[in-house]
């Protein structure tokens, strides 16, 4: 490579890169079995976004049946087959894998200008996996399905219909592909960087994926332990749970939460990387506090290794061991306070350009503030004595993850879908999107809160009348809430036929997949190019040497030239 | 080529100090009015230790509206004023700024010893309730689908339906379930705990407010969990009493191993039970042939171990009750009869056996 810059090292290793392989041309090997990380992130949204409107509508179904105290539409049993499928879908079939498989497949390689992930093949394996378990799943509800949440807490597990096998077996596969995208992704990130991309250097999206790879492969262990487990006491009857033959239930309880609290954060660290790209991005300005923000990434993906207890607080543990677990639940909110304030100073003195991904991007910071505010009042052992499987469980965890995990995914969606489809989004709908979502989101959720505080217990078909009231409203909340994805999906579709053509790079943004033609050709890149500083100083020209840029790319990117730095 | 287009601020912008003062006087309104407010959860606070949760309640209220405060105006307030003009060149940018590492230092000092007096303040609240007074009444609550039953001491039936309690007297419950886990919830305590199969876990309240509180199961357990709640009836001394002896309860029936027919036990049908009931947990080898409780092959005769587990001397009544009432200590958490499904006669056949062990 002749155009590096003084001080950039290339090893044998990106020599070999600079081979660009022929595209395949069968239909088959292009669209199907393709081993292309991009073609591989279509995949994994296309079937994440096929789940996450079967899982919202199990979502209404369980509002409408919650618009009587006495059940509006559907038996108990079925009210709670429709629960426990909507949490174990939203959690593991959409925003799991559209997080990371998604946007993980097709921004992170491009961002580290990478031709592709280590593993392409295993980068499929691990995808055809996802579908499969999806079928699995949702096929369940023609034997059953399970019933006991998507948490399926044995002994009631163990009574439930036959689909809780099924589950097992679902999320067990799902587990399995979550822990090779993980090692694919650690191993993609840390040895196929573009020459000079130090780690300091990453886009800060990558350090979201990096932590959420070290998670999904050293978590996810814990969960494929205990649902074998469990697949095992429901199918050959081996005692692991089950007290009246010598088991523990709680035993489950700490293998699930030793993974399913770092879900998590494998659910947020990934989205905290999306807003840490559009908020620089549309304010124009270098993120605020890279460091620390990367830093924070890390801080919280290790400690989300140690706090996994604080969902277990009521079930029956030696009494101190609560205030550890308390304690350094309260001390994750540390690394998550920097990452919020540093956001709020990127917006400071910035040029804000109010796109509809800026939205987003914007409310995520108020919703999942609250949500985090919440998750304090349920860390307090004391106040977790009162709170513990209450409705109030509910909304802190819909603001964490409809506030939180979906609001960042709707940024990202809008702020990469010129890129992944080359043509632009009505723009005008997407406010309605916004706006529609923030508000029904917030109608819906927020009565939750006193709900639960007031005394309506979580997963019940039944409710005591007093409530009725704040039901209904939450009920008519979620209508519209479904009915801004409805905009959301009509925009898309048509931007599909008749949305502009986006270009190259139609935010300005400064991250290397921008710099390359929309959608990106097969190679990615025609040349690989080496990285001399971070991507997000406005102010100075583009950070990259030898790039073959697409026409068009670098005339919306400002230079120094154009850009004088202002001082304080 | 283009203009500069942004001018340099030598301020914190347009506005900053006016919205921080307005940070500041919202966020110190809603703290007074949460902190105090008699009721901040919205239930009446009806025994202990319903007032210290509420104290930390409020605190983390007024703690949690300032900083949603901070964060949530401040954002809109920047949003606000650093959006972009209409007739701004597209190419504008915004200040170059990268860190600042006073202020970062502070927002990283500030809450870390927020949450160091958080931790303390809930820590503290956590001993009250840990040591809140119990013990002159010990009930015991047993679930199952979908009910809960109540046992007291001095009464031979557990008493079905509503659970009662006397007023301002220390009660500790203990709680556990017959099949799968349930909830025993009482919001009008603040106090929660699950009902676990083969477990034993243990609540402190004093009841201070006489009336009718819900009693409501929060952890799913089947068809019937939205149904599943009962009512804790809190009642004078007097009152209590009397439905105490409405319910069969007097003075004279003893507790314990009474009523167990221990002479009409066989050897043989309490081997086959301790294969059916105990084994899975108990050995008949040595004590220290453990395998989740001791080996009890020499109850009766180990001079190793003088004494049964909970001190008493080793007596077949003192085996029996343990075996009725079941036992938790250090060396672990054995069910109870009832949560065995272990009848007198079978209790009386299994102290036999035992007792045929140790002679040997």
């Amino acid at each position: 490579m002749a155009t590096l810059a003084p001080g950039v090292k290339t090893g044998p290793y990106h020599a070999v890169l600079d081979h660009i392989h022929p595209e395949p041309t069968s239909f088959i090997r292009k669209y199907i079995f393709s081993i292309d990380h991009k073609v591989i992130g279509y995949q994994y949204m296309i079937t994440g976004g096929l789940f996450f409107l079967i899982a919202g509508l199990l979502a209404e179904l369980i509002r409408t049946q919650l618009l009587s105290p006495n059940g509006a539409i559907v038996s108990a049993a079925t009210y709670n087959q429709i629960y426990s499928m909507h949490g174990s879908a939203m959690v593991w079939m959409v925003i799991i894998p559209l997080v990371t498989g998604g946007f993980g497949n097709f921004v992170m390689p491009l961002q580290i200008g990478a031709r592709d992930v280590a593993f392409p093949w295993l980068n499929l394996a691990a995808f055809w996996m996802f579908p499969v378990a999806g079928v699995i799943l949702f096929s369940s509800f023609l034997w059953g399905a399970p019933d006991a949440g998507w948490t399926e807490y044995p002994p009631v597990s163990l009574q439930g219909p036959p689909g809780t096998s099924m589950w097992c077996v679902a999320i067990f596969l799902i587990g399995i592909s979550s822990t090779l995208t993980g090692i694919n992704f650690i191993v993609t990130i840390y040895k196929m960087r573009a020459p000079g991309m130090t780690l300091t250097r990453m886009p800060l999206f990558v350090w979201g994926q990096f932590g959420t790879a070290g998670l999904s492969f050293i978590a996810t262990t814990a969960l494929a332990g205990a649902l074998l487990a469990l697949f095992l006491e429901r199918t050959f009857g081996v005692p692991f749970y089950d007290p009246k033959h010598g088991g523990s239930p709680v035993l489950w309880q700490h293998m699930f939460w030793f993974y399913s609290h770092p879900a998590v954060y494998i659910m947020i660290l990934p989205v905290f990387g999306i807003i840490s790209e559009v908020l620089p991005t549309f304010s124009r300005k270098p993120v605020f506090g890279y460091k620390m923000i990367a830093f924070s990434t890390v801080a919280i993906a290790l400690l989300g290794f140690s706090v996994w207890a604080h969902h277990m607080f009521t079930s029956g543990m030696v009494p101190w061991l609560q205030l550890p677990f308390m304690i350094i639940t309260m001390v994750i909110a540390v690394p998550t306070g920097i990452k919020i304030f540093s956001w709020m100073a990127t917006l400071w003195g910035g040029s804000i350009h109010w796109t509809t991904p800026m939205l987003f991007a914007t409310g995520f910071l108020i919703t999942f503030t609250c949500g985090g505010l919440t998750g304090f009042f349920l860390a307090a052992v004391p106040l977790d004595y009162h709170e513990h499987g209450t409705y109030f469980v509910v909304a802190h965890l819909h603001y964490v993850l409809y506030g939180g995990s979906v609001m960042g995914l709707f940024a990202g969606i809008y702020y990469w879908w010129p890129k992944m489809t080359g043509r632009m989004y009505n723009e005008v709908l997407g406010y309605w999107h916004f706006w529609l979502t923030f508000i029904a989101f917030n109608g819906t959720f927020m009565p939750m809160h006193w709900l639960g505080l007031l005394g309506m217990p979580r997963r019940v078909a039944l409710y005591d009348p007093q409530f009725q009231f704040w039901n209904v409203f939450a009920t008519i909340s979620s209508y519209v809430l479904a009915g801004s994805v409805l905009i959301f999906l009509y925009n898309f579709a048509t931007s599909f036929r008749s949305g502009k053509i986006a270009g190259p790079n139609p935010w300005g943004a400064r991250t290397l997949e921008w710099m390359i033609s929309s959608p990106p050709p097969y190679y990615n890149y025609k040349k690989i190019p080496a990285v001399l500083a971070t991507p997000y100083d406005f102010g100075n020209p583009l950070p990259y040497i030898g790039l073959e840029a697409a026409a068009g790319a670098e005339e919306a990117t400002p230079t120094a030239a154009s850009h004088p730095v202002p001082t304080l | 080529m283009a203009q500069r287009v942004v001018k340099p601020r030598t301020n914190l912008g347009p506005g900053f100090w006016p919205v921080t003062a307005f940070i500041i006087v919202v966020s110190a309104i809603m703290s007074y009015f949460t902190l105090t407010s008699p009721w901040p959860i919205g239930l009446i606070p009806a025994g202990e230790p319903a007032p210290a949760t509420d104290a930390l309640f409020r605190f983390l209220g007024a703690v949690g509206a300032t900083i949603f405060n901070i964060v949530t105006i401040y954002t809109i307030y920047f949003g606000i004023v650093f959006a972009k003009p209409k007739n701004a060149l597209p190419n504008a940018i915004g200040v170059q700024i990268h860190d600042a590492p006073v202020l970062e230092f502070w927002w990283t000092a500030i809450p870390t010893i927020l949450i160091v007096v958080l931790a303390i303040y809930s820590t503290k609240i956590w001993l009250d309730i840990q040591n809140t007074q119990g013990d002159v009444l010990t009930v015991e609550a047993i679930s199952y689908q979908y009910g809960y039953q109540f046992r007291y001491p001095r009464l031979a039936q557990p008493v079905s339906g509503e659970m009662h309690l006397p007023l301002n007297t220390p009660t500790t419950i203990h709680v556990t379930s017959r099949d799968v886990i349930h909830g025993f919830w009482i919001p009008e305590m603040r106090i929660k705990a699950d009902m676990v199969p083969g477990l034993i876990n243990t609540l402190r309240v004093t009841p201070t407010v006489p009336g009718r509180y819900p009693i409501i199961c929060t952890e799913f357990c089947g068809v019937g969990h939205g149904s599943m709640k009962t009512t804790l009836v809190v009642q004078s001394q007097q009152d209590f009493s009397k439905w105490f002896a409405q319910q069969g309860g007097s003075q004279s029936s003893a507790g314990g191993g009474g009523g167990i027919p221990l002479s009409t036990g066989t050897v043989d049908a309490g081997k086959v039970l301790f294969g059916q009931k105990c084994s899975a947990c108990h050995s008949t080898g040595p004590f220290s042939q453990k395998i989740v409780g001791p080996g009890l092959g020499q109850i009766f005769s180990d001079p190793a171990h003088p004494k049964l587990v909970n001190g008493s001397d080793p007596t077949t009544q003192n085996v029996a009750n343990i075996v009725k009432n079941g036992f938790q200590g250090d060396i672990g958490t054995m069910p109870s009869a009832q949560m065995n499904a272990i009848s007198n006669k079978d209790i009386a056949n299994l102290v036999v056996y035992l007792a045929s062990l140790s002679k040997k």
